[in-house]
């Protein structure tokens, strides 16, 4: 990345010595806590003393002192101060959002004026400056995107990513609550990127690989439908409509800048397609695709209404059409008879299943009850000296330690009752009738019941990296070295090696509903294994170290991915070696990237005893 | 990984934000009144242990009180609204001034509080209710919360099960169109993780449809049937409903047979292979005439009315 900045000194043999590397490992993980704290802490304390004045003064007296209830109505400062209450609050939210935009925008230019993000490939497992600060950028973009787009105002967040100038957004353009698509992008105007969808301007090729990390670039008027998954360096240009569903690979360019002609796209991997399967996909007549194409000339209401009349009868002639032809194709599978073909599993469904039942909740009144004490107790001492400043101004801290008091509460609490349930039913694997009734199918749902409250509070907390934690109390078996935050995972039955990476929106499963049963099987990933994004793992999936399974893609129940593989495609099979997998035991040529420094090495070393070597190396001179 | 409130946030006007304060602010009120008569009840400066013991408890009626007075008034609000404009099926543009595109955006602003704050606790049964309150036909044996579902024009049969991070349509956005079109799921259907059901389809009764595959606009998906591709098409026949099969459920063995049987579907052949080049040409030349013929004749039927029109004023 940075050869294309400054001049490139002649390559030397340079070693890294032992003290720059243990400073700058301190320091970055000194920067994340930094940088969170900051954020957290400017975020909450001015809310807090706008809080704190409005319930002191005014709550306080006019509201709670009041002791009849036909008083509180009847006084008008109690009614005012009553009903302006809730406007404090939303008020309040207001300003904490623009605090946490302020400051999150503060800290990325800053790192964007020492490493600025450019546009090439990062080596994953290198230290440079631009892999630091890309990782760096990641993190502080997380927790005002969360707050924003899951929260009560998404509506903002365009504004926030314009603001912090992780993205340009261009006027009118709407972005639906995603996983990706919070950095490097630059987006036209009037666009819509549907619900679910990715703008993955970074992609990691596997753990020893690299970090993919280019720009997005989308035109004007261009519409991504829902589960879009976009590759790095790809360019959307005007008038390109994506139906759902339909991704991209890496560097990928759909249309040009110049042509300004309307162009449909369907498919993994996406092709254009043109009108008449348009017209058949979307059930939707020429006429419509003409509005589509000269909006201009709709907008007036009386073309428009002589249009939709017509429009009405051609659709639903296209839609007959349609029929026809899938009842064909169906004669002939129906003719399909009974046989041990049958009932293999050569599909993957899922196994969402979350009942209500009342008796549920049963449980979960006292485990949400004593934790929530544990922070009533907090709060109590927190405030029993009545020191409103000093209250006021350790407030951040004070919010953060009840969450996190108020989530350790519900982990062990729930750890205790799901030792319990244990104790009564055996966890085991195998296939059971998904009926209530059946003991091991009944024990399934609460157990995945239990876990999931803890799990989602840590989830919706302002870290949600420390979910490992409840992972493996409850019972998965991984260590800290692994990521899987933005991906769902099944609690129960999943052993994960050392360093795994699963990505976004990825479900990892090791129980699936078919039909009326209900199939538990044990997935193990082993060492270095990368899952990619919108990917499904099937129950009973064993991947040997280094693998990869590649984005938008299942596998099977039961299948066997080979060590040192990619796989890929639907349904996840075998596309080439993983070459990563074996470069990462002799490292030839390193490259310092933002000093233009190259680092060169030829010993052939695990890749764990090779980062011990460097400083011992460095320690010698 | 949860998504939603299942509710699209763009905007048709600007203003409309306003009844989103709105309901915010009413539907709060109650929750204050509620704290103080529990401050009431325990308040006592010199023993505040009661105070602090229950508050805790006093939290979840908090949160109920405030997301079914989000309901309540969200629904008023609707109710008003849809009787100005009735919610109706069809293809509509995607600009401020058509009319069903503006209300279209509207209702999901006046459903989205209650949507979030019931999506926020952590168990379904909340989003049963506002499902069911805000026109979703479901039944509470459906578990529909881990993918996102849309909340008008659906009707769900009874033990659905929606996968992770599956979407359920009933409008959908391309270019400048927005299609509503009405989507009818059967009892027992399975909708794997990463699925999308465009809008219009109807799934048969005890139908699957798997991991990544997607529905076309108004696509008919029989009963008894495993669907699977980009778009759906029927991969073989539902047996998974049968009673004493546990010990028969097998894995795949054959992985390059099963990838050839994918690819059939996945990417099946645009035309017949019999057909020589020159016969395709020829077809193709067909079928365009033919499209442009209707056109003209739907270009003619155009002006015959607008002549009338204008002749009668």
């Amino acid at each position: 990345m940075s050869n294309e900045t400054g001049e490139i000194p002649s390559p030397k043999i340079y070693e890294l010595p032992e003290e720059p590397i243990r400073e700058e490992i301190n320091l970055q993980f000194g920067l994340y806590i930094v940088v969170f704290i900051v954020i957290y802490y400017v975020s909450w304390v001015l809310v807090g003393a706008i809080f704190f004045l409005y319930v002191l003064n005014l709550f306080y007296p006019y509201v709670l002192q009041v002791n009849s209830f036909s008083s509180l109505f009847l006084q008008p400062e109690s009614l005012l101060t009553l009903l302006v209450m809730p406007l404090v609050i939303i008020f309040s939210y207001f300003l904490r959002l623009l605090c946490i935009a302020v400051t999150t925008r503060f800290f990325w230019k800053l790192s964007e004026k020492i490493s600025p993000s450019k546009s090439g490939v990062i080596p994953r497992n290198i230290k440079s400056k631009a892999a630091d600060y890309y990782h760096l950028r990641s993190f502080m973009i997380k927790y005002g995107k969360n707050l924003f787009t899951k929260g009560m105002f998404p509506w903002l967040s365009q504004w926030f990513f314009n603001f912090v100038g992780s993205n340009v957004i261009g006027k009118g353009s709407v972005i639906e609550e995603s996983v990706g698509s919070d950095k490097f992008a630059t987006i036209g105007k009037n666009c819509y990127l549907g619900p679910n969808h990715t703008l993955a301007s970074h992609l990691v090729q596997a753990i020893f690989g690299n970090i993919q990390y280019f720009r997005m670039i989308v035109g004007d008027n261009v519409t991504l439908g829902a589960g879009n998954q976009i590759g790095p360096g790809s360019e959307i240009w005007d008038n390109s409509y994506l139906l759902p569903f339909s991704s991209t690979n890496k560097h990928s360019v759909l249309g040009s800048k110049d042509k300004k002609s309307h162009r449909y796209y369907f498919g993994v991997p996406l092709r254009k397609i043109f009108k008449k399967k348009t017209m058949s996909y979307l059930g939707i007549s020429e006429q419509d695709l003409e509005r589509n194409e000269n909006i201009e000339d709709f907008i007036d209401g009386v073309k428009k209404k002589k249009l939709r009349r017509k429009d009405n009868l051609n659709s639903h002639q296209s839609i007959v059409e349609d029929e026809e032809e899938e009842e064909e194709e169906i004669e002939l599978d129906e003719s399909e008879e009974l046989s041990d073909e049958s009932f293999v599993v050569d599909f993957t469904t899922s196994s969402a299943i979350s009942r209500v039942n009342i008796k549920f909740l049963i449980v979960y009144v006292p485990i949400l009850w004593l934790a929530g004490m544990m922070i009533s107790i907090f709060w109590y001492e927190y405030t029993k000296e009545e020191n409103w400043l000093g209250a006021t101004l350790y407030l951040p801290i004070a919010i953060l330690t009840m969450i996190y008091l108020f989530i350790l509460g519900v982990l062990v609490f729930s750890k205790l009752l799901l030792i319990l349930v244990n104790l009564i039913h055996r966890p085991k694997e195998g296939i059971f009738l998904a009926e209530t009734g059946n003991p091991d199918y009944d024990f399934w749902m609460l157990r995945t019941e239990l876990k999931k409250l803890a799990l989602w509070f840590l989830r919706n907390s302002p870290l949600p990296w420390v979910d490992a934690i409840a992972l493996r109390l409850f019972g998965v078996k991984m260590d800290f070295s692994s990521h899987l935050n933005d991906a769902w995972c099944d609690v129960d039955f999943l052993s994960m090696g050392r360093n795994c990476l699963i990505g976004q929106g990825a479900t990892v499963m090791s129980s699936m509903v078919i039909g009326k049963y209900l199939i538990i099987k044990r997935v193990i990933l082993s060492d270095y294994v990368m899952i990619g994004g919108h990917t499904t793992i099937a129950p009973g999936t064993i991947m040997g170290h280094d693998s990869v399974v590649g984005a938008v893609s299942h596998t099977m129940y039961r299948q066997l991915i080979e060590p040192n593989t990619i796989y890929g495609a639907v349904p996840a099979r075998f596309l080439k070696e993983n070459k990563y997998a074996e470069e990462r035991r002799d490292i030839v040529v390193k490259r310092v990237v933002d000093e233009s420094k190259k680092l060169e090495e030829t010993h052939e070393v695990n890749i764990d005893e090779d980062k011990k070597k460097f400083i011992v190396a460095g320690d010698d001179d | 990984m949860r998504v939603g409130p299942f509710l699209p946030t763009i905007l048709g006007k600007k203003r409309h934000l306003i009844y989103y304060i709105f309901i915010v602010w009413i539907s709060s009120v109650p929750l204050f009144i509620e704290f103080w008569f529990y401050w009431q009840l325990t308040w006592n400066p010199t023993r505040p242990i009661f105070f602090y013991i229950y508050i805790a408890l006093l939290l979840i009626p908090m949160y109920l009180t405030l997301a079914f007075s989000a309901i309540f008034w969200a629904k008023l609000l609707l109710v008003f609204i849809n009787f100005i404009h009735k919610p109706k099926e069809g293809v509509f543009l995607r600009h401020p001034s058509d009319r069903d595109f503006r209300y279209w955006t509207l209702r999901n602003v006046v459903k989205r509080f209650p949507f979030w704050i019931c999506h926020r606790f952590p168990f379904p049964f909340l989003d049963n209710i506002c499902f069911k309150v805000f026109g979703v036909k479901t039944k509470f044996s459906n578990s529909l919360f881990e993918g996102w579902v849309d909340t008008e024009f659906i009707e769900f049969g009874k033990n659905v099960v929606v996968g992770q991070g599956a979407i359920i349509q009933s409008s959908v956005i391309v270019g400048n169109l927005l299609i509503i079109r009405k989507t009818v799921i059967d009892n027992d259907v399975r909708i794997g993780s990463h699925a999308i059901v465009m809008p219009g389809t109807h799934i048969g009764e005890k139908s699957v449809l798997t991991t990544n595959s997607v529905t076309t606009v108004g696509q008919e998906l029989k009963a008894n049937f495993i669907y699977a591709g980009v778009p759906a098409k029927a991969f073989k026949r539902n047996w998974f409903f049968e009673d004493g099969i546990e010990g028969r459920i097998n894995p795949v063995e054959d992985a390059a047979k099963l990838s050839q049987k994918y690819d059939q579907i996945i990417t099946k052949a645009r035309w017949e292979e019999h057909l020589t080049l020159k016969q395709r040409r020829d077809l193709k030349r067909q079928l365009k005439e033919e499209e442009e013929r209707r056109w003209e004749l739907s270009r003619e039927r155009d002006f015959e009315e607008e002549e009338e029109k204008e002749s009668e004023t």
